[in-house]
């Protein structure tokens, strides 16, 4: 394995943040970490980043554990971010650059590549407060890669990004995975991590729930999983034989049917009392398999809202 | 390049580009060259034209023509004219007070219609009292005065040697008194006048402070700027913690010490300009400046100091949020080292008190103790031992604030780390405890 975590285990006054986590990571896959507020995944990716230790446990790359020197190999933008507002962009750039061991001669021929790729060449010699919001997220990101990293760690990367500049990143990760690179990022939004994902862990209460491929992971689960676009109120449904549970969203409905439920006996069902638009046995949402585990989880119930500590 | 050397390099230009960093560099010795220079350049600049004058005599051994004498080697600059125009020298009976009274106010009318510059005036029995010789002048050429403080000084030697019986020629005794006025200076104490000690000690300390408030304080707004703008985490994930705050800490000392050397630099220049140019610069003032302990300690302890306090400062900008938050922690910084200052006078005048041997050895008040305390001891000290007098207390003094030193950088860099990435609520006592065993 590329990045390794050994049972890992960081507590703070007594709270446990992360708690006998294992991961393994290969080399050149997209790597999602799921799970809610609070779950650990911030301190997870901080003790592999090296900024604080692991009360236990170990991080290893490329079979050696972590030092300093790892942080050269790393492209890391955390969910907390921010660039020296008074510098211009080429300045920011270069900088941040050399903090990873770049000198400002082999980073210099990349600006503009980068900047062109982003749609911020034009600000190059602006000032970084001059930037919007978006702009900024932008070049926070180009930051990130410039300095060409082996792996890149991405902590809630697509907050407050607006979906063209998403797209925007998502297809540089897709070139860069391409290119060999691995990337390891988190979220608690399951769909992005359904999008992107080769390989999912989800965690909650910084325990590891599930990991694997994304398609492993949810062939466990089978396909027990239906989705119904209705015209009409479909209220009855959830009272249906065979449906153990029903999920509205605004555009169309979710059943979640009971082991040996046959999902034709329920569209015959349905069929007759509303108008149906579509009907189609999926694999389970990530959604439903995160909501399903933290259920199966005792401890759950008692789990405290709070914001990442530390 | 390391990336502690990246950081050290950034923070250093960061500062040094800044208008504010030159205008502080070149405004504040050019104002302070101005105040000290100016005055002593239009004094000397005036005299183009002979300088009126009289002397009362009342000694009655013909002590005014004596100084009227030597006042002739004066001259006007590039020509054979005297610089003062003797009016009269009015010689009276050392009883005859009622006609000095008569004559002074006369001359003092004459003065103040500025028919007369100077009155020079010697009371009976001048060498027995320091009061008894005077000028009465609404001038303050400075070298006019100079002069004839010396010229007078000499007479009354000579008179004294006259009046013992010691047959030698008075020029070569005069020579020899001289001689021994110079070897008086540097072995005892009152050599340098207590006033140019006092304000040189404080001119040396408040430069301490203010290099040490001003810098410290800009290494933790840096940090509180990083902290705010988010910047941080981004940061400690290229480089460690320690290497951020050192690279803060060092680099922005450069800078102060830049400063300082520019300071220093101009002040040489202007010295040598000023020899000259003929203005005279109080030797007093040069023999603190170049007494080789002064300097050494001033430079160590400036370091140490500067080290520990912007340390301190790296601390604070750490567990707050922003500068108000800090606002309430600068001030004991701020106290701790101006106390020194504010007992200054009991140190200057008491070295060896309770009180100034404990400030000297407690690493806060270190710093600016032991300057006031080694201006005051090291240009008196006849000899220099390692271990003991004021040498061997600086060094002391030097190695427990190191220690010190030493300490606050650890804890300091166990607290940095884990406070950098706390954003929100300001930590109690007890979770900054609590950060430094994680």
């Amino acid at each position: 394995m590329y990045l390794k975590l050994e049972n890992v285990r960081k507590e703070y006054d007594g709270k446990v943040a992360v708690d006998n986590l294992s991961l393994d990571i290969p080399k050149g896959i997209i790597f999602g970490i799921i799970g809610p507020n609070g779950a650990g995944k911030t301190t997870t990716i901080r003790m592999i980043m090296n900024i604080i230790a692991p009360d236990a446990g170990r991080v290893i790359f490329d079979g050696r554990e972590i030092d300093d020197s790892f942080k050269n190999h790393v492209g890391y933008l955390p969910e907390e971010r921010g660039l020296y507002k008074k510098l211009t962009l080429s300045e920011v750039m270069v900088y941040m650059a050399e903090l990873k061991g770049t000198p400002p001669a082999v980073t210099r021929p990349l600006l503009d590549h980068w900047l062109s790729k982003m749609d911020l060449l034009d600000y190059k010699f602006r000032k970084v407060e001059d930037l919007s919001k978006g702009m900024q997220q932008k070049l926070q990101f180009i930051t990130t890669i410039l300095h060409d990293p082996e792996i890149i760690i991405l902590d809630e990367l697509f907050s407050g990004l607006d979906p063209i500049n998403m797209e925007l990143i998502k297809n540089v990760l897709l070139d860069l995975k391409r290119a060999g690179k691995t990337i390891l990022f988190s979220t608690h939004v399951m769909e992005q991590a359904e999008k992107l994902c080769d390989n999912i862990c989800m965690i909650s209460r910084g325990k590891k729930v599930i990991d694997g491929s994304l398609s492993s992971v949810k062939a466990q689960f089978g396909k027990n999983t239906v989705q119904i676009n209705i015209e009409g109120d479909g209220a009855f449904i959830k009272d249906l034989p065979g449906v153990k549970q029903m999920t509205e969203f605004n555009n169309y409905i979710e059943l979640y049917l009971a082991p040996g439920a046959d999902p034709s006996e329920i569209l015959k069902t349905v069929v007759g009392r509303v108008k149906v638009n579509r009907f189609e046995v999926v694999e389970p949402s990530l959604y439903k398999i995160f909501i399903d585990m933290a259920k199966a989880d005792p401890t759950e119930s008692q789990r405290d809202q709070g914001g990442d500590h530390v | 390049m390391s990336k502690f050397a990246v950081i050290l390099k950034r923070e250093y230009i960061q500062v040094v580009k800044k208008k504010s960093f030159l205008i502080g560099v070149f405004l504040t010795p050019a104002l302070m060259a101005a105040f000290m220079l100016i005055p002593a350049w239009l004094a000397q600049k005036k005299a183009t034209s002979s300088e009126k004058m009289v002397v009362v005599d009342c000694s009655g051994t013909g002590m005014g023509e004596r100084f009227v004498k030597e006042l002739e080697v004066y001259k006007l600059e590039n020509s054979d004219i005297p610089y003062y125009e003797i009016k009269q020298v009015f010689v009276i009976e050392p009883e005859d007070t009622v006609r000095f009274r008569a004559l002074d106010d006369s001359l003092k009318y004459e003065i103040n219609e500025k028919n007369l510059k100077y009155s020079v005036v010697i009371k009976p029995q001048p060498h027995l009292s320091d009061d008894s010789v005077y000028v009465v002048t609404n001038s303050d050429n400075f070298t006019s005065l100079t002069r004839f403080e010396s010229r007078l000084s000499n007479l009354i030697s000579s008179v004294k040697l006259e009046q013992t019986n010691i047959n030698l020629p008075v020029d070569s005794v005069l020579k020899l008194t001289r001689r021994i006025d110079l070897k008086t200076q540097n072995t005892k104490g009152e050599a340098i006048p207590f006033q140019v000690k006092y304000f040189g000690g404080l001119i040396f300390v408040m430069l301490m402070f203010g290099m040490i408030v001003t810098y410290g304080s800009l290494v933790m707004r840096s940090v509180i700027e990083e902290k705010n703008s988010r910047i941080m985490e981004v940061l400690v994930s290229s480089v460690s913690p320690f290497q951020l705050m050192l690279g803060k800490i060092i680099g922005l000392g450069a800078a102060t010490f830049t400063q300082v050397a520019i300071w220093v630099l101009i002040g040489a220049i202007l010295f040598a300009m000023s020899g000259s140019a003929g203005l005279v610069i109080s030797s007093d003032i040069s023999r603190l400046v170049f007494n080789p302990v002064i300097v050494v300690f001033f430079v160590l302890f400036m370091i140490m100091g500067y080290l520990m306090y912007s340390t301190i400062f790296a601390l604070i900008g750490s567990i707050v949020n922003n500068e108000k938050e800090a606002q309430s922690f600068i001030f004991p910084i701020t106290m701790s080292l101006i106390l020194p200052v504010m007992v200054g006078i009991h140190i200057v005048q008491e070295p060896y008190s309770t009180l100034s041997l404990a400030l000297s050895f407690i690493p806060f008040f270190a710093p600016t103790t032991m300057m006031l305390r080694i201006i005051f001891l090291a240009p008196a000290a006849t000899q220099y031992s390692f271990f003991s007098g004021i040498l061997g207390e600086s060094i002391l003094s030097f190695i427990i604030l190191t220690i010190m030193t030493v300490v606050i950088v650890w804890l300091t860099a166990r607290i940095f780390r884990v406070g950098i990435l706390m954003y929100g609520k300001r930590p109690t006592f007890p979770e900054i405890v609590k950060w430094i065993k994680y």
